[in-house]
This record gives structure tokens, sequence and C-alpha cells, in this order.
């Protein structure tokens, strides 16, 4: 465990499973930085965005889609999901360790869920420290 | 179209282990096609060589260019001024790409960040299948297009091996019996006569084992 380690989250979000105005709760979070990205939908998380959002400083980034089934464009969450599968492997390939990406599905305006999520990411990265790669 | 997979991480950070400047270059045809080295491959490479060498506290400097086809002249002089910055070229074109950078810049190393793996087509979104060996003596005419030298474990020519199993192949179980399809295009197209035809045993010097083969069209030369 790393003292004074103030881990730097990504948040990839669908608009339509955490919006604009949920995004305020975020600043209440002292322990961690969030940066916020919000999409259409969870289909436009593509590979690259992930990798870069690692390349960015990220120590860990998140990925919340709407619940399986309740997609507007009906597949968009699950592309998503298989999307951050992938690049979980090639995280552990690289060496930086999957676990630092994840995709959670919750429903619109759950932020007892969201909070939750954050909660256990931020336990994951203290015990996987800062992201070796910056 | 020409199917490929991008080489393992590990294996491409020992190629370019070398170099300290490098530029990935995409092919937007058929490796695009099959997500191995179109201009999001490239992206998706650049960033995760860039990260892995980081953390591996490895100075590398990574330029990213795609061009529409690595195969011909004319395509790939557009990539001549980012490969003068480079000490290196990772082609993520199929080997024909790759030689033919490699023919064009004779003094950067061209490096292979695919393996081709055959000529074939998309069957389904994601899944891509081997329909074509480029044996230099297409049949198709007979088997009612489908290509019992590619699709037959066994290579046959006269009718099926008889060792199938509801319609697939006894070397495995997943691939469908060429021969059953076969059989069942010829009896759509009441071409069924087609299997009395006789094929002779077939002359491989048109195919690979001839060495490598050269097509020449007079009319198209200059």
């Amino acid at each position: 465990m790393v003292e004074n380690y103030k881990p730097k989250i990504t948040l990839f979000h669908c608009i339509n499973a955490f919006d604009d105005t949920d995004e305020l709760f975020l600043t209440g979070k002292d322990t961690c930085e969030i940066q916020t990205v919000k999409m259409p939908c969870s289909s436009m998380v593509k590979d690259v965005f992930l990798l870069r959002a690692f390349e960015a400083g990220a120590d860990g980034v998140i990925v919340l889609v709407c619940p399986e089934g309740q997609c507007r464009f009906l597949e968009g969450n699950i592309r998503a999901k298989k999307r951050v599968a992938w690049v979980r492997n090639l995280l552990d390939e690289i060496g930086l360790n999957g676990q630092r990406l994840s995709l959670s599905n919750i429903s619109s305006g759950d932020k007892i869920t969201a909070g939750q999520i954050i909660d256990n990411v931020l336990k994951n990265l203290a015990e996987l420290g800062p992201n070796p790669a910056v | 179209m020409i199917v490929g997979e991008q080489k393992s991480i590990s294996e491409i950070k020992t190629i370019i282990a070398p170099y300290k400047k490098i530029l990935i270059m995409g092919c937007g045809t058929c490796v695009k096609t099959c997500f191995a080295g179109g201009e999001d491959e490239v992206a998706v490479l650049a960033s995760a060589l860039r990260l892995a060498c980081k953390k591996d506290g490895k100075e590398i400097e990574i330029e990213e260019f795609t061009v529409e086809r690595q195969c011909e002249d004319e395509f790939i002089q557009e990539g001549a001024p980012a490969i003068s910055r480079n000490e290196g070229v990772l082609s993520l074109a199929c080997g024909a790409g790759v030689q033919a950078l490699a023919r064009r810049f004779l003094k950067t190393p061209v490096l292979p960040g695919v393996n081709t793996t055959f000529i074939g087509v998309l069957e389904k979104q994601g899944v891509f299948t081997e329909e074509c060996a480029g044996c230099g003596d297409c049949k198709l005419a007979i088997f009612g297009g489908i290509c019992p030298v590619t699709r037959c474990a066994k290579k046959l020519l006269n009718g099926p091996c008889g060792g199938s199993q509801n319609g697939k192949c006894e070397v495995n179980p997943e691939t469908d019996c060429a021969w059953q399809l076969i059989i069942e295009r010829l009896r759509i197209l009441g071409q069924m006569d087609n299997l009395r035809i006789y094929v002779p045993p077939k002359n491989w010097q048109t195919s690979l084992s001839g060495g490598p083969r050269k097509m020449v069209r007079e009319d198209h030369m200059i």
C-alpha cells in the first residue's frame, strides 16, 4: 500500500446510465481525483480511448453502462463489455494489470450503487498502487 | 481478402527493442477489415506499446500512419516523410505489404507486426474463414463454388472420403464437410452431373510448391 496516494480515476459513462447532474455527486469524493467522459451510448467507448486514459495518467478506469437488456441502442452495453474485456487482457499483457479497468451496469440515477462501485475501485487501487506507466 | 492477426505485444516489443523512434504503419485494405492493421489497430497498438515501454522504463517515440494500401508503391509513397523521420517501421500490413515497404525503402528496417494467416471471407461479424489456398488452378466451376482444395482437410477432388458425420469433417468436427456442401450446392444448381467429371491429380506447380509466382499482364506494361 502506497502512503499519501490519491488515485486518479477516469470514468466513462453512458448519459442514459449516469447523467450530467449525477456527475456533481462525484465532487464530494476527496479521496480521489475523478475525470468524467460522457458518451451518448456506452458503445462509443473504443479500445484506444480506454488505453489513452491510462496514458494520460489514470490509475483506474471505470465504464458505467446501462443494465443488460436496457440499452436504448439495443446492444451498446454488450459491445462496451466486450471491448472492456479485450482491453483488460491487453493491460494484463502489458503488465499494467487488467483489474485497473472495470465495467459496471447501473440503473439511471442510482447514486448509491455508483458510490459503491467507486469505493470498490478505490479499495482495489489501494492494493494495486499507482499506474506504473506514468 | 487477406486475413491476418496481430502479433502479441511481447513479440512486438522484442522486434522493436533495438529502436528508439518507430513508425507503426497500418494498411487500410484487407487487414483493416479483419481488425489486424487498420487505423484503429495502429492507434491501439501505439498506445499499448507506449504504456508498456513507459512501464519498463524504456524511452521510445512512436509515430502512427496508415495508408490506403501497403502493397502498392503508389500508396506507400505517401508514408515516405514519416518513414524518413523514424529509425524503423513496424508494418501492420500482410506479408506482401511488409515486403513492398522493404523494397521501396531499402535503408529502413521494416518489421512485421501481423501474422498473415490466409485468404478468406468474413463468415459473420468477427469470424473469418479460409476459403482460398491460392493454388493457381481454380476448379470452382465444377465444385459448385466451394473449394475442396482449401475446405476439405484431405484436399479430395473426386468425392467425399466417407468419414464425415452429420455434415461435419472427421478431422475437425467444428468444420463443415466441404464435400457435403459441394453436393448440396450442386443439387440446388441442378449440376449433380458434375460429380461424374474425373478430376486428375492436381498439378501443384501452379501453387507455392513451384516457388514464388509471378503474373504478367503485357497489356498493362509500358
